[in-house]
């Protein structure tokens, strides 16, 4: 089924992005920072919408400017005022929605493009794509084997980690940079609404059986696999948009895994209460 | 205030008027700390008396606006608080984040994150050494999220040592533990103190604890207000002046010397 060349490269991308966002989506969902990533996404949503106004025929680079400008608005506010970090990722989610709505309102031949980029397009995914998904993800995943002590500290405690000499502020500012470009690169498979799904359910689907940090984190690498790869055929085979399709499969695996964790802990506490 | 006194073998903290004003309230009105090596201290003071600011300044996480710290002779930094173990009162962690203890305590060991590719035997036979005493090996596979007040300090304590710390800080290290706890958890950091022969700075608003463990008392409140023996601090004179308000020394029933702050 995987004859034609855009639907190799939707799946290869798919395969590559849907790990990445696993691994990393481990650390997004325990700093509490779904959300965050959230925000960025729909930042890009603005960034596409200025991006094509200027004339760029690929919207990577303005989705990735103005999720790190978003990104860097949100730290600067809440280092900065008295609000809450709810508040100020609410404010610049809506805000730059409603920015990039009204550029778009204002161009001409857009609009029609505006659907695959809120919902995900496998058409959308050319060779570029495929390797600049490569290219990042080898770059995150040797980051992450490099850092994990370091990532890892910082995510079980920012004072603990300091005190043991780890550049907080620098690896923060780091994390959130990576957040952004894989958020940017993901959007074209899952689209700016879906996107934090693929960095919140692999994982949560890990959580419901691992017994460890290891486990979640080999496991959340399976289930994006699984889900990204998954919902690319499902999408091919019955002709659905691919974002919804990616987010189902991994809810399926979320339920499956869910299932799991509730079964193995009846079946414990029946040998337990066995006489 | 006690005469400074220098220790021969040099100060394991020593701070200058050191100041920090938060917001509106002036938390620490010009600190002089020194600490010799190789005791047990306290640092104590009530509630809102700057202990939490002052130990965030000794870690390098709050700067002073004006004055001086220096850990071992050094400015605060990466360099030397290599040579500090920091045992906060608690972690903020997420129930959703499932590092175990064996985890937690193979990232203070040397190398990259080999607790990832490692088994469990070796990484328990890298960790040996520092668990010695804390018995912890029942619970190393367990979630860090899901310990009881006291496993997680002796979990703490552990990841400290790890990294051979010369100055042992412990933030309110027996608040939410009861009192059979907190026995052991006196019995441990002597030990602990024994065997790695370190300075350790106990933090506490908690009076009756520093009475039988600490050789030397801070008391603080925006300024040391008094330091000296646990028997010159706890005399209600220098506790007085120290806390701005009455105290009365009194017996409870599970022992002696139990101070208590009305």
């Amino acid at each position: 089924m995987f004859t034609e060349a855009y639907m190799q490269r939707a799946l290869v991308t798919a395969l590559l992005l849907g790990p990445l966002c696993g691994l990393i989506g481990v650390f997004v969902t325990a700093r509490r920072m779904a959300f965050f990533s959230d925000t960025i996404s729909h930042a890009a949503l603005a960034g596409i919408a200025v991006g094509f106004w200027l004339g760029f025929t690929d919207p990577t680079l303005p989705m990735v400017a103005m999720g790190l400008g978003v990104a860097a608005l949100m730290l600067w506010l809440k280092e900065k005022t008295d609000l809450l970090t709810d508040t100020i990722m609410a404010l610049l989610l809506s805000g730059s929605v409603a920015f990039g709505i009204v550029v778009i309102s204002l161009l001409k031949g857009f609009r029609g493009e505006l659907h695959r980029y809120l919902f995900g397009d496998i058409l959308s995914v050319g060779p570029q794509e495929v390797w600049l998904a490569f290219a990042v993800s080898a770059v995150v995943a040797v980051a992450v084997a490099v850092r994990l002590n370091a990532l890892t500290l910082l995510t079980a405690s920012e004072d603990l980690a300091h005190v043991s000499g780890i550049p907080v502020r620098r690896l923060n500012y780091a994390f959130v940079l990576v957040l952004t470009v894989v958020v940017a690169l993901s959007i074209r498979l899952l689209g700016i609404i879906l996107v934090t799904s693929l960095l919140v359910i692999p994982p949560a689907a890990a959580r419901n059986i691992a017994r460890n940090l290891r486990q979640q984190i080999v496991l959340a690498v399976l289930a994006g696999a699984l889900g990204g790869g998954g919902g690319v055929a499902l999408s091919y085979r019955f002709d659905l948009p691919c974002g919804p399709s990616i987010v189902l499969t991994s809810v399926a695996l979320f339920l499956a895994t869910l299932a799991a964790s509730r079964l193995r802990q009846a079946s414990g506490r029946a040998l337990r209460s066995a006489p | 205030m006690a005469e400074i006194r220098f220790h021969p073998g040099g100060l394991a903290i020593e701070s200058r008027g050191v100041r920090v004003t938060l917001g509106d309230t002036q938390v620490l009105r010009g600190v002089d700390l020194h600490v010799p090596r190789g005791k047990i201290v306290a640092l104590i003071g009530p509630n809102g008396s700057g202990k939490t600011t002052l130990l965030r300044c000794l870690l390098g996480l709050q700067k002073p606006d004006a004055g001086e710290i220096r850990l071992f002779g050094e400015h605060i930094g990466p360099k030397v608080l290599k040579r500090v173990g920091y045992v906060p009162q608690r972690l903020p962690l997420d129930r959703s984040f499932i590092l175990s203890v064996r985890e937690f305590l193979a990232l203070r060991l040397p190398g990259t994150a080999g607790w990832f590719w490692h088994s469990h035997r070796r990484t328990d036979a890298l960790l040996r050494d520092a668990l010695e005493g804390l018995d912890l090996e029942g619970i190393l596979g367990r979630p860090l999220s899901g310990l009881s007040g006291g496993q997680l300090q002796r979990v703490l304590i552990a990841s400290s040592l790890l990294t051979k710390p010369e100055l042992l800080l412990l933030d309110e290290p027996t608040a939410g533990v009861d009192r059979p706890g907190e026995q052991s958890f006196y019995e441990l950091i002597t030990e602990v103190h024994r065997r790695h022969k370190l300075t350790v700075v106990l933090v506490s608003h908690d009076l009756s604890m520093v009475y039988r463990h600490a050789s030397r008392v801070y008391a603080l409140n925006g300024v040391i207000c008094c330091e000296g023996t646990p028997e010159e601090v706890m005399s209600a004179d220098s506790l007085k002046q120290a806390y701005g308000i009455h105290v009365t020394p009194y017996h409870h029933d599970h022992g002696p010397g139990h101070h208590h702050v009305h």
